[in-house]
């Protein structure tokens, strides 16, 4: 018995996918998904605001604290989710200081929580864009 | 943890499911899952010292 195969995803689909994972909402904007858009990229939108509003951190590959570099890669991809957001933070330097002070606040780690599943969020839904643009979702 | 949740259940409810119907139930079921999971660990929680 052999498996089904799977037809290979069209160039454009692969463009889809990385316009929603740079900026998200943009994939469904593609594909004309309009309300999937604004549902779906608000929420991300809403949720790494939220997050950096209450003091989250972003995390990357440096650690001043002296802990293994390794553990700051899982939250690292999960925080690179949220794409140009991740990256635009990056270049401003914004959120990913390690002050004691930020730390201290109670909605911390309710900030780090909203910025850790604004990007995976994101890699949900860029795969949903994805999906519509290779033809495989309505 | 409210906000949260409806973060979450929005995207999975949009995502999820064929129709409009459904996708609404299964965005208000998750909401609720998420609602009432985050209260029982929370009084969980407190109790443990």
């Amino acid at each position: 018995m052999q498996a089904d195969e799977v037809e290979p995803a069209p160039g454009s689909a692969w463009f889809t996918g990385a316009a929603a994972w740079f900026v998200p909402g943009l994939g469904h904007v593609l594909v004309k998904k309009w309300g999937r858009a604004l549902l779906m990229g608000g929420a991300v939108w809403i949720c790494f605001f939220v997050g950096l509003a209450m003091g989250g951190h972003l995390f990357d590959l440096s650690s001043s604290d002296g802990s293994w570099v390794l553990l700051q890669v899982p939250p690292m991809i999960a925080n690179l989710g949220t794409g140009a957001l991740y990256i635009v933070s990056w270049l401003l330097d914004h959120g990913f200081a390690d002050d004691p002070a930020q730390a201290a606040r109670a909605t911390y780690e309710y900030g780090n929580t909203f910025l850790l599943i604004a990007g995976l969020l994101n890699y949900l839904t860029m795969l949903d864009a994805f999906d519509i643009a290779a033809g495989r979702k309505p | 943890m409210t906000l949260f949740a409806a973060l979450a259940s929005v995207v999975f409810g949009a995502m999820a499911k064929d129709t409009n119907h459904e996708r609404w139930l299964y965005g208000l079921k998750v909401f609720a899952e998420f609602m009432v999971i985050g209260l029982v660990l929370s009084w969980i929680l407190y109790f443990i010292p």
